[in-house]
Parts: C-alpha cells; structure tokens; sequence
C-alpha cells in the first residue's frame, strides 16, 4: 500500500484533531462552519433589484432598506453560529438489528442551562434527520436510525448536526464523530425446505434416545406390569387377546444444535442468513438450542440473552472483534 | 403560515392608499379561503379556480385604465401576485418567495412615499417579515412546539436593531450611482400637485386649500424680509382671454421643459450683477412636474437642475423624490436691459378684441400720465383708492371680457386676478409686461431656523419691463391686501375666512397645535435634508467634513475600521465567548502526547484507560517507558486529583518538559 500524501494527511490530522472520536462532543468555534444557503442567494438578488430602484429613483430610504438586509445576511452568521455553539452531543446507546434494516442509536442532545437553542437538525448524509429544540427542557434525548446493508459492527459515520436558525440565510454546521456502534446480525433468511427438515432430523438423531420416554413412539412390546394403561395398545389387544405396551422414547434433552458444518449450504453469508433465521425460529418455539460454527461454541439454552449472544456471534463471524 | 398572513396584510396595506383599491379584497379572500384551508374547512384550490382568479385579476387591471408601461401597472401586477400566493402558500419554498417578495414591496411603498411615517412603518412591516422568516425555520414536526408569537418579534427586533449600526455604515459610505437609464413610468401615477403650468383666475386659490408642503428652505447668510421672498417659477405669456399659459400652444410638460431650456451662459449674458448674493438651501417636495422656485436672477445652482429662459429654473426631469438645491441669487439684478424683438411681442401679446371697458380705461389713464412709469404707478395705485376685495372665494367672471367683469364691475378677486389685470392694462398701452407664477412668503420656524413654504402660499405678481431698468416686479396684491405679504395669507384673510375651510382638521387653525407644528417641522426637515437628501453631493460634503480630503485607501480603513468595530460589539453583546472556553491545558498536552506516541506505532484505544496504555505503550517503547510513565501519572494527577492552583502550574510545568522529552526521542 503507497503511503497516503502528506496533505492528505494533513487534512485527516486537521480533521481528526478538530473533530476527535468520543463519547460525547462539544461545538465550539473550533468546529462549527458556516456558509451562506441558497434562500442568501435568492435574497442577494431581490437585494440587487431593491438596489436598482434605489439608484434609479434616488431614494434614499430604499438605498437604507437594501443595506438593511444586506446587515441582516451579516448578523444572521453571529445568530445562527450562536445558536449552535455551546450544543454537546453524547451518544447513549445503540440497538442491534438485522442487516436491511434501521439501526437506531440513541443520542443526547444538551446545552448549557442558560442558553436556548432552535431548530437544531441532527442525522446523517441521506438518512433520516431530526428536529430538536432546547428550550425548556436543556437536556433532549432522539433517537437517529440509519440504513445498514451488511452483517458484523456498524460504526456509523461522522453526524452532521446542522441548523439555519433564525432566519435561514446560512447554515451553522458541524460533525460528531460519535464513538459508537451497533451490531447488525445476519438477515434471516430461510434456505431450501427439504435441507431445513433434514438438517432437524439431524439434529434430531444427533441425541440420544432415553428410553421409556413419553414424547415419540418407538415401538410394541409385551405389556409388563407397571406400564400405563394409556400406552396399552388397544388395537393389539383386539386382535391378538395379548395386551401389548406401545414403548416411547425422550430424546437425551430435547437439545437442537444449530451446527455450521452440517449445514449443506454453500456460502458463508448464506448459512449465516439461514442460521439467523433458525435462531429466530427456535426463539419463537422456546426451543433450547445451541450454536456451533467455526471458532465459536454456544452452548444450548434459552431466553432472550442466549438469542442475542448466538446472533452477535454470527453477527461478528469472521470479522476481528 | 398564520405569519405570512399576517406579513402579506401588513406590507400590503399601506400599498393600498397609491394603487386599486380592489386589491385588497383580494388579498383578503385568498387570505380567507387559505384560513379555511389551515383549519381544515376547504380544499387547496382547484387549478381551474386559480387560473380563472387570476385572470379576472389581470383583466381588473387593464380595465383600471392604468398606462400600460407605468410604476403603477408594475406595483399593481406585484401587488396582485403577492396576494393571489396566499392562495397557495404550501411549502417552505413558496413562504420564501412570498418574504421576498414583501421586501420588494416595503421598497415600492418607498416610491410612493419618504415621510418619516412611511420610514417608521417600513421598518415595522421589515420587522414582521423578518418574525415571519423565523417563523417558517421551525419543522412542522419538531420535537417542541413553534415558539409563541412574542418571541419571534422579540428576536426579529433584536436582530434589525444590531443590524442598525451596519446598515448605517453601509448608507453613509456606499458609493451612490447616478441613474442607469430613464425611466420609462417616471411621473405617471403620481398626483401632480402644486403650481400648474396655466392661471385661470381660481386655481391659486384652490391650492390655498392646501396645507401640504412646498419647499423648505435654510438660508446661509441672514433671511430677506418677508416682503422680499418672492419665490418665483413660471412666467406665463399668453393669455387667451381666460387663462394664462407659458405658450400661445399648449404643451405636454416635457416639450414645454424642452423649449424654455437653456444654458447657464445664455442667462449671465442677459443679466446685470447688482446688490450682493444670497445663498441659500431648498428642499423641494416632489410636485411630478419640473418647475423649481427661487428669489429671481439665480446666477449660481449647486445640485442638479437646468435654466429656464425667462430666468426661471427647472429639474432635468420631473420631481418625483424630494430634491436639494445649494441656490445664490442677486435679486437685485438686472435683468435684460435691451430686449430682443420676439420677447417682445410675446410681452405684448392680447386676444383681438374683448375687454372694450379695461382697454379704454387703459387709454383714459395713459392719456393722463405724465410717464410710463407714473402710468404704472396710478394703475397699482388704483387697487389701493377704489374699493378693491382680497378674498379666497370670488364670484366667477363668465368665459366673455372676463378683466373688464373683475376689473369694472365686480372688483373682488384672488391675487391671480390682480395680476392678470394688471398686466392686461400695461400690455394694452404697448408697455412689455407679464404674469409670474410661484410662492410668496413662507412660514419661519425659530426652532430649526428655516422656512417652511406651502401650497397656500401659492402666489401670482406681475414683471413689467422698463428701459435700462429691465424686467421689475410689481405686485398688485399688495395694494389690495397689504397683509398678504407683509404676514401670510392667514392674515391677510382675516375674519372674512377662507383660509383652509375645507381642512376640517387642520393645525394651523389652532395656536397650540401650530407649536407642535413647528417641532415636527423640524424633525420633518431635517428627515428631509440629512435622510432623504443624502446623495453623492452631501455624501463627499460629509465625508471631507469628518475625515478630510477623500482617498479610496483612506475610506477603506475608516470602512474597515468601524465594520470590525462593530463586529466587535456584537460579538460582546451576543456572548459569542461563553462557549469557547478551550481545553484546559494537561488534555491539550494529553493529546498532543497520544498524537506523538502513534507516529511511533502505538495508538491509544478508546477503551484504554490512560494507566492501562501507558504500560501497553512502555512495553511497545522500551527507550521511552520511563517518561511514558511519569506523563501518564503527573497527567493522571491532575484529572483526578484537581491540587492547589499553586501546585497545578508546577505539574503542567512538568508535564510539558517530559512532553518534550518525548519529542526529543
């Protein structure tokens, strides 16, 4: 790899300097930007058709008026750049999703308790954007979702946090580089059926039989005393005069594994997908369940924390923790 | 959207008293259907609806009878889009055009009008479209709730009120251009008032109805008698039998500018300096005609304005804003000596026959005079002996022999009458006279120390030409109503009424009031003369006056100068420090010691505490551990353990020379 320019370099240094991943962050004058909108641009030529008419009608008071206005795009840079320095972002928390769907991550916005802020606008580039204002209440906790498309650790990019208050002639703007991440599991996606009852057979016969269980039928024998009369089989007994015990077997824990080897899919998102979905599935019956793919062991159990650590683990498959 | 409403009615009313009055209905029934459709009552408007309201709109205006190309038909054409977007005022987008098209309006309203009242409610219809502009920032959806009226308006003010300081500066050095073009509508749609460019006996006295104001003006040396202010504009020539006019055709007022044009040159030839000059200041109101009045010979005009022959001076155009002359007249000079062949015939010009009764008097008189001067005298004395009236509200005279009505027969007459008379009476023995037309007088005002002239003081006199004395003033009135120029009309009227009866509430009526008057003179002039009048000329006067003679790089600084100054102030009143405390000290040199040891290869994880990557890092960099430690604990200290400030210098001390140690390696 050819080492990157030194301006390159600078300009990342400058950046990463002015805008340090952590936890929280504080606008100051260090980070805030502010450049003129379009709505400046609209009004810079009814300035110049004002200007126009002054010039031609000698008028001394639209001559006042223009320079007016033209005072007002100035101070609007003071107005709006206060009205976003002294804002600090914090992040709270991230929640997991499944990839294709939004990641939420929740944020505090906050400024000091003497200040108001308005109309403070927070997301990201082509993702959703909220509105927030600091009046009466200092502290404002949102909640931002963004786009994912892939599984593993999704670290969102830098925040832009922006505002045109009070009068929308410029943009106060700047970015949080916010330390957080969510995790994204796998999408759960089902793979061919007949594979999916196969591989639960399998999972099946991978235990041991218990025998006289209760649960599945595994044959006849003579009826000894003792047995249940409800395992008596009726019909024998109708045909043969001989009273015979129908005999069923538990299996060694009623432990289904979720296990990446026997899987006969090819390709890793794939299997992951189909995992995903087998972990929900499983989930949903209250089955125990256990999860085995390569590096990785999660013995069987249930719950909602068991669900979570078996799709992070998936989630994070081959990617370095 | 209540807002923009609210804006669109504020700009648009005081639109109203200049342009259709039909507008505003509808503004308001757009305004109301776009109410409705707020509360959830209608729908947006169909597309069909629209159009159809448009067009009764436009087809409104051309059946107006408004000219085609004139300020008025742009106004209105704005005007009516403006209120037509209350129909449909949806989005951000169309909030913006409808706030910029209110500050387009607000500059329209100018125009129309400059008084200090129109400024005051421009600045309030600006301060509510600027609260509409804020207004329209907040999301529909946003967390709290859109800010409560109050402060808006609160904010708005504020920030025009800093804005203050900046447009000033911008006003006063902005450099001012002349006009770029003509303008194609200049003077329609404006009422023409003040002096007309005709006399029929009548029309003087229809303007001393009026209490409007004509010209002020601040004279440098000290002011002329009352009796002297003469302040003269049109010389009429030709008399039709009933009215007097400047030509025997009659004229638009921009041929008539045009033939009595001439140069500066043409009139020092003519003219006999005599007596010392007078300079003095006129702010003249807008009038849309060109005549421009002054004590008679002007030899010396500072400001833009052209010679008229006849000694008369006028604007290049017609005055449509109030304008500022620098005037020096020497009015006792002579004018025209000799006199050419055409003026003369134009003096003597009289219709073929009427008047049989003034024209045999005249001879009756002539025949008795020893002189032409002793025939003027006891023509003007005649006004004095016989029982001649003064008043505002004469008997009309007929359209036949109307001098011989007023002059034989009914004897009461306006100071038009008197004048037209009297010069019927010199020009029918052959002697060179005519008719002047202009202001006599004007009303002093002690607290600003200038004079006020009004429409009432509206005023015809007569030149009588004499050999080697020239063109000399002679005014009739003044026989008759002696008061009329030693005072004012209003004394010259007396009891016998007539004086602003048609003012229901005027303050010159009353003492007391009159006193208000006069400071809110003042404060009007000096709007006038310092706000209004600001032009290139007074903006150089001012400039040289404050900062001495002009230069670009001198004016750059003064510029630069006051516009960081006032960024200064802002930035103190605005607290725009309170959120820049920097970083205290040990986390600067913290990051800077981070930002070094990953030049080495060793970065800190955020999840590292500062203890757990000094040692990872000391194991990384044998050659520094050492320092590597000891930063880390004097760092640590100073987190967790805030010491004396006394102590806190000392260890930031330490930590930047074992910073520097580091750096050294």
């Amino acid at each position: 790899m050819s080492q990157p320019k030194a301006s390159q370099n600078g300009w990342f240094n400058w950046m990463k300097d002015r805008f340090p991943e952590s936890k929280q962050i504080t606008l100051n004058i260090r980070r805030i930007f502010v450049i003129p909108t379009k709505v400046s641009l609209g009004l810079l030529v009814t300035l110049g058709v004002l200007f126009l008419m002054a010039i031609n009608f000698q008028n001394s008071l639209i001559y006042a008026l223009t320079f007016w206005l033209l005072a007002l795009i100035v101070i609007s840079i003071f107005f709006t750049y206060r009205n976003l320095a002294g804002v600090t972002i914090k992040a709270i928390q991230s929640h997991a999703c499944f990839a294709g769907e939004k990641a939420v991550f929740e944020i505090e916005v906050r400024c000091p308790e003497n200040q108001k802020k308005s109309a403070i606008s927070l997301g990201w580039k082509d993702q959703d954007v909220a509105q927030v204002n600091l009046q009466n209440h200092h502290t404002v906790r949102i909640k931002l979702s963004h786009d994912t498309k892939k599984r593993g650790l999704f670290k969102p990019d830098k925040i832009s946090i922006f505002t045109v208050y009070p009068v929308g002639l410029v943009v106060a703007w700047s970015y949080a580089m916010l330390d957080m991440e969510s995790i994204i599991y796998p999408k759960p996606l089902l793979q061919d059926t007949a594979e999916n009852q196969q591989s639960k057979s399998d999972d099946a016969e991978a235990g041991k039989e218990i025998a006289r269980g209760s649960t599945d039928f595994s044959g006849i024998r003579e009826y000894q005393a003792g047995d249940s009369p409800k395992h008596i089989h009726w019909g024998a007994y109708a045909k043969t005069g001989k009273a015979y015990t129908k005999t069923f077997v538990d299996y060694a824990n009623q432990e289904l594994w979720l296990d990446w080897d026997s899987l006969a899919i090819t390709g890793i998102e794939l299997k992951l997908s189909h995992l995903s979905a087998k972990i929900l599935q499983y989930h949903q019956e209250q089955q125990v369940y256990g999860l085995k793919i390569p590096g990785k062991t999660i013995p069987p159990a249930t719950g909602e924390a068991h669900k979570t650590m078996c799709l992070t683990a998936l989630a994070l498959y081959g990617q370095a923790s | 959207m209540m807002w923009l409403l609210v804006a669109q009615l504020v700009v648009m009313l005081p639109l109203m008293f200049f342009l259709p009055i039909w507008i505003l209905p509808v503004l308001l029934f757009s305004a109301g259907w776009r109410m409705r459709v707020m509360q959830g009552h209608q729908e947006q408007p169909k597309k069909v609806l629209k159009t159809i309201i448009a067009g009764i709109g436009i087809i409104g205006l051309f059946a107006s009878g408004m000219p085609m190309v004139s300020l008025d038909m742009m106004a209105s054409l704005l005007m009516l889009g403006f209120a037509y977007k209350a129909l449909e005022v949806i989005e951000k987008r169309d909030a913006m055009v409808v706030i910029l098209t209110g500050f387009l309006l607000i500059g329209l309203l100018f125009i129309y009008s400059q008084s200090i009242l129109v400024a005051l409610y421009g600045a309030f219809a600006l301060t509510i479209l600027t609260a509409a502009l804020i207004a329209i920032q907040h999301d529909k959806g946003a967390a709290v709730s859109a800010k409560p009226i109050l402060e808006n308006l609160k904010l708005s003010s504020l920030m025009l009120l800093l804005c203050l300081p900046l447009m000033l500066l911008f006003f006063i050095f902005a450099p001012r251009f002349t006009p770029l073009w003509t303008l194609p509508f200049s003077g329609e749609g404006h009422a023409k008032t003040g002096i007309s460019d005709s006399m029929t006996p009548g029309d003087i006295a229809n303007l001393s109805q009026s209490d409007a104001l004509a010209f002020t003006v601040k004279f440098m040396g000290e002011k002329p008698n009352q009796n002297q202010l003469y302040w003269r504009g049109l010389v009429m020539q030709h008399f039709d039998g009933k009215t007097w006019t400047q030509f025997s055709d009659s004229l638009s007022l921009e041929a008539s500018r045009k033939k009595l044009r001439t140069r500066e040159q043409f009139i020092r030839n003519r003219l006999v300096k005599k007596g010392y000059g007078r300079e003095y200041e006129v702010i003249y109101e807008k009038t849309a005609r060109p005549w421009l009045f002054a004590l008679t010979p002007v030899v010396n005009v500072k400001g833009d304005a052209v010679y008229g022959t006849d000694y008369t001076l006028m604007a290049r155009s017609n005055i449509l804003e109030p304008k500022m002359l620098t005037l020096t007249s020497y009015p006792e000079a002579l004018r025209d000596t000799t006199l050419d062949e055409k003026t003369r015939q134009r003096a003597l010009q009289l219709p073929k026959g009427g008047n049989p009764q003034t024209r045999a008097l005249a001879k009756r008189l002539l025949a008795k005079a020893t002189s032409k001067q002793d025939y003027v005298n006891t023509v003007m004395n005649r006004f004095k002996q016989q029982e001649y009236y003064y008043t505002l509200r004469p008997a009309l005279l007929g359209d036949t022999n109307t001098i011989d009505e007023f002059l034989i027969n009914n004897k009461k007459g306006f100071c038009a009458h008197y004048a037209g008379s009297f010069v019927f009476m010199m020009r029918a023995v052959g002697i060179p006279a005519r008719v002047v037309t202009g202001y006599q007088g004007g009303k002093w005002n002690k607290q600003g120390q200038f004079l006020s002239v009004h429409q009432y003081d509206a005023h015809a006199w007569t030149e009588v030409w004499f050999k080697d004395k020239g063109w000399l003033r002679f005014d009739p009135t003044a026989m008759v109503a002696p008061n009329r120029i030693e005072q004012s009309l209003e004394h010259a009227v007396g009891e016998a009424g007539g004086f602003l009866e048609d003012q229901i509430f005027s303050m010159e009526k009353y003492s007391w009031l009159s006193e208000l008057k006069d400071k809110m003179d003042s404060a009007q002039y000096a709007w006038r003369r310092f706000v209004i009048g600001y032009d290139r000329d007074s903006q150089s006067a001012l400039i040289k006056k404050f900062f001495g003679e002009q230069s670009l790089q001198k004016i750059a600084m003064i510029v630069g100068g006051f516009f960081i100054a006032i960024i200064t102030l802002w930035s103190l009143l605005l607290r725009l420090g309170q959120n820049n405390q920097r970083e205290s000290e040990e986390h600067q040199l913290y990051r800077k010691f981070c930002h070094r040891l990953e030049k080495h290869g060793v970065s800190k994880k955020l999840s590292q505490s500062p203890t757990v990557f000094s040692q990872y890092a000391a194991s990384q960099l044998p050659s520094l551990a050492n320092d590597i430690i000891a930063f880390t604990q004097y760092y640590s200290q100073l987190c967790y353990n805030p010491s004396e400030p006394k102590n806190k210098k000392e260890n930031i001390k330490v930590l930047k020379r074992l910073f520097n140690n580091i750096k050294r390696k």
